[in-house]
C-alpha cells in the first residue's frame, strides 16, 4: 500500500514539474512563437558578440529579448504597461526586475541621460565654426517624413507613423524617446530597427551617395575650418538650449540634455562629472536601457507582419535621409561661390548616427581622392543631424501629443 | 497627413536655420573681437618695421656668435638604493647542498 502511494506521489511531483517547467509552454497553441524570439535573440546575440554590429547596445536588447521569450521567467509583463500609462495599483505586486528596469523607459529617463552622455563626448566646434552644415542636418531628416507617410499609406496609426518614420533620424535615444511616448507597443522593433540600421550605416549609405553624386563632386576639396574660440564652445549649449526649448517646449528633455552634456565637457571647470557621465553614468543607462527595451521583444508584440512593415520602412527612412542631405549639398554649390564649393559627400552625414555616418562620408570621399579629408567637415552636418532628429521628435510630439 | 508631414519637415528647417543666424552672429561677434584685439594702437609706417625687424635679426644674430662651444658633461652621483635593485626582484636560485658522504 505505501509502496503505491509513494508511486504516486512521485508520478504527480513529476508531473507538476514538468507542467510547471518552461518546456510546456512550445506545445501550447502559438508555443513555437517563443522558439522562433529565442532563436532572434541568438542571430542578434551572434551580431553583436562576432560581427560586432553596434554590440555595446545590441548585446544587452539581445539578451533582454532572450529572458522576456523565457517561458515562466515572468520577468516582463507588458500588461503592467499596457494602455500608454503604468498601472501602479498592480505594479508593486507584480512586477519582475525588467519590470522597474523598464519604467526609466516608460518615463522618459533613460534616453534623456544617454543623450547627457553623447553630449559629453560630442564636439560642435565642425558646427560652429561652419553653421551652414544646419541645412543638412535638417535636409536629411527627410526620411522621418518621408517614413511617417509611407507608415501612413501602409495602414499604421499617425501615433505608429510617427514613430517608425524617427527610425529615419538615425538616433537610438531619440527613436525610444519618441515611440515610448507615442506608441510603445512598437518600442522593441523599432529600437532594433534603429540600432541595427545604424550599425548597416556603412553599407547602406556609400551606394545612394555614389549614386546621386558624379565623380567630380566627390573629388572637390573643402577649405579649412577657422578655430573656434573657448568661449563660443561655451555659450553654444545655453544658446541652442533656450532658443530651442522656446521655440519647441516638447524637445526640451532631449535638447536640454544634450547640451547640459556638452556645456560640462567645454566649460572645463566640472571635468570629473563630464568624465562620468561620459563613462560610468552612460555605461550603467546603456546596460538598463538595452536589457529593457529587448525585453518589451515578446513573441506576441514581435512576431507579426508589422515587425516586417517596421523593418522594411526603417531601411527607407534611412536611404531618404541620406539622399534628403546628398541632394541639399548640390543644391547648396548651385549659389555657392567656386571656392566655397561643399563635397556632397558631407550631406550624407545629416542622419545622426555620430559618428558612424561622418566616416562613411569620409571613406567614400578618399576613395575618389586619397588627399581629400572630409571627416571634420561631415562631423558639422552629422551634430547638427543629432539636433535636428531632436527637434523633429520635437515636432511629431507636438502634432500627437 | 500629407500636410503635416510637410509642415513638420518645414518647421525643422525653419528652427535649424534660425541656428544658422544665432550661430552667424555669435561667430561674427567672436571672430570680430579678436581681429580688433589685435590691432596695434601705435601707428608706424612699414619701412619703419622693417627697420627694426632688421635691428632685432642682427641684434639676435649677434647673441649667438658668442657661443663658448664648449662640451660639459655633468656627473651624476646616485646613491645605492635598494628599491630599484634587480637583484632584490629575482627569487634566488635554490642552492644545492653537497652530498655528505
Amino acid at each position: 500500500m505505501t509502496h503505491i502511494l509513494a508511486e504516486s506521489f512521485i508520478v504527480e511531483s513529476i508531473e507538476k514539474f514538468l507542467s510547471n517547467s518552461g518546456f510546456m509552454v512550445f506545445f501550447e497553441v502559438e508555443g513555437y512563437k517563443f522558439i522562433i524570439m529565442v532563436l532572434i535573440a541568438f542571430v542578434l546575440l551572434y551580431l553583436a558578440i562576432k560581427k560586432q554590429f553596434e554590440p555595446l547596445l545590441l548585446l544587452p536588447i539581445a539578451f533582454g529579448m532572450l529572458l522576456t521569450n523565457l517561458p515562466g521567467a515572468e520577468m516582463f509583463h507588458s500588461e503592467l504597461f499596457a494602455d500608454g500609462h503604468v498601472h501602479w495599483d498592480i505594479f508593486v505586486g507584480t512586477a519582475g526586475l525588467i519590470d522597474y528596469l523598464y519604467l526609466g523607459v516608460k518615463l522618459g529617463i533613460y534616453p534623456c541621460l544617454i543623450f547627457v552622455g553623447v553630449g559629453a563626448m560630442t564636439d560642435f566646434g565642425p558646427l560652429i565654426a561652419n553653421p551652414k552644415s544646419f541645412l543638412l542636418g535638417a535636409a536629411a531628416q527627410l526620411g522621418i517624413f518621408a517614413t511617417f507617410l509611407g507608415a501612413f499609406a501602409l495602414g499604421f496609426a499617425p501615433n505608429e507613423c510617427a514613430s517608425i518614420g524617427i527610425i529615419g533620424g538615425a538616433d537610438g535615444p531619440t527613436s525610444i524617446f519618441l515611440t515610448s511616448k507615442l506608441a510603445p507597443e512598437l518600442l522593441g522593433p523599432i529600437a532594433i530597427a534603429a540600432y541595427s540600421y545604424m550599425a548597416l550605416v556603412p553599407v547602406i549609405q556609400p551606394p545612394i551617395m555614389n549614386m546621386l553624386t558624379t565623380k567630380k563632386e566627390r573629388m572637390i576639396k573643402m577649405s579649412q575650418l577657422r578655430q573656434v574660440s573657448k568661449a563660443e564652445k561655451i555659450i553654444f549649449p545655453i544658446v541652442i538650449s533656450v532658443i530651442i526649448s522656446w521655440i519647441l517646449p516638447d524637445a526640451a528633455p532631449l535638447i536640454g540634455s544634450l547640451m547640459l552634456g556638452n556645456l560640462m565637457k567645454e566649460c572645463g571647470v566640472v571635468d570629473r562629472l563630464s568624465k562620468t557621465v561620459q563613462n560610468e553614468l552612460m555605461n550603467i543607462i546603456v546596460i538598463f536601457l538595452g536589457i529593457s527595451v529587448g525585453a518589451t521583444a515578446t513573441a506576441a508584440s514581435f512576431m507579426n507582419w508589422r515587425t516586417i512593415g517596421i523593418l522594411l520602412l526603417g531601411i527607407i527612412a534611412f536611404s531618404f535621409g541620406t539622399a534628403g542631405g546628398v541632394l541639399l549639398a548640390k543644391l547648396m554649390n548651385v549659389f555657392l561661390p567656386e571656392n566655397k564649393k561643399i563635397n556632397p559627400l558631407i550631406g550624407s552625414a545629416g542622419v545622426s548616427a555620430v559618428p558612424m555616418a561622418a566616416r562613411v562620408s569620409q571613406s567614400v570621399g578618399q576613395k575618389e581622392n586619397p588627399s581629400n579629408f572630409l571627416l571634420m567637415h561631415a562631423m558639422g552636418p552629422n551634430v547638427a543631424g543629432v539636433v535636428g532628429s531632436a527637434v523633429a521628435a520635437g515636432i511629431l510630439l507636438a502634432f500627437m501629443g | 497627413m500629407s500636410m503635416m508631414a510637410l509642415v513638420g519637415f518645414l518647421i525643422v528647417f525653419v528652427v535649424l536655420i534660425l541656428m544658422i543666424f544665432v550661430m552667424k552672429v555669435l561667430g561674427y561677434t567672436f571672430t570680430r573681437k579678436v581681429k580688433t584685439s589685435r590691432k596695434s594702437s601705435v601707428d608706424i609706417s612699414e619701412e619703419e618695421v622693417a627697420a627694426i625687424l632688421t635691428a632685432l635679426k642682427l641684434y639676435k644674430s649677434d647673441i649667438h656668435d658668442k657661443e663658448t662651444e664648449l662640451l660639459t658633461i655633468k656627473r651624476m652621483s646616485r646613491a645605492y638604493s635598494p628599491w630599484n635593485s634587480k637583484i632584490h626582484g629575482l627569487t634566488p636560485l635554490p642552492e644545492y647542498r653537497r652530498r655528505q658522504w
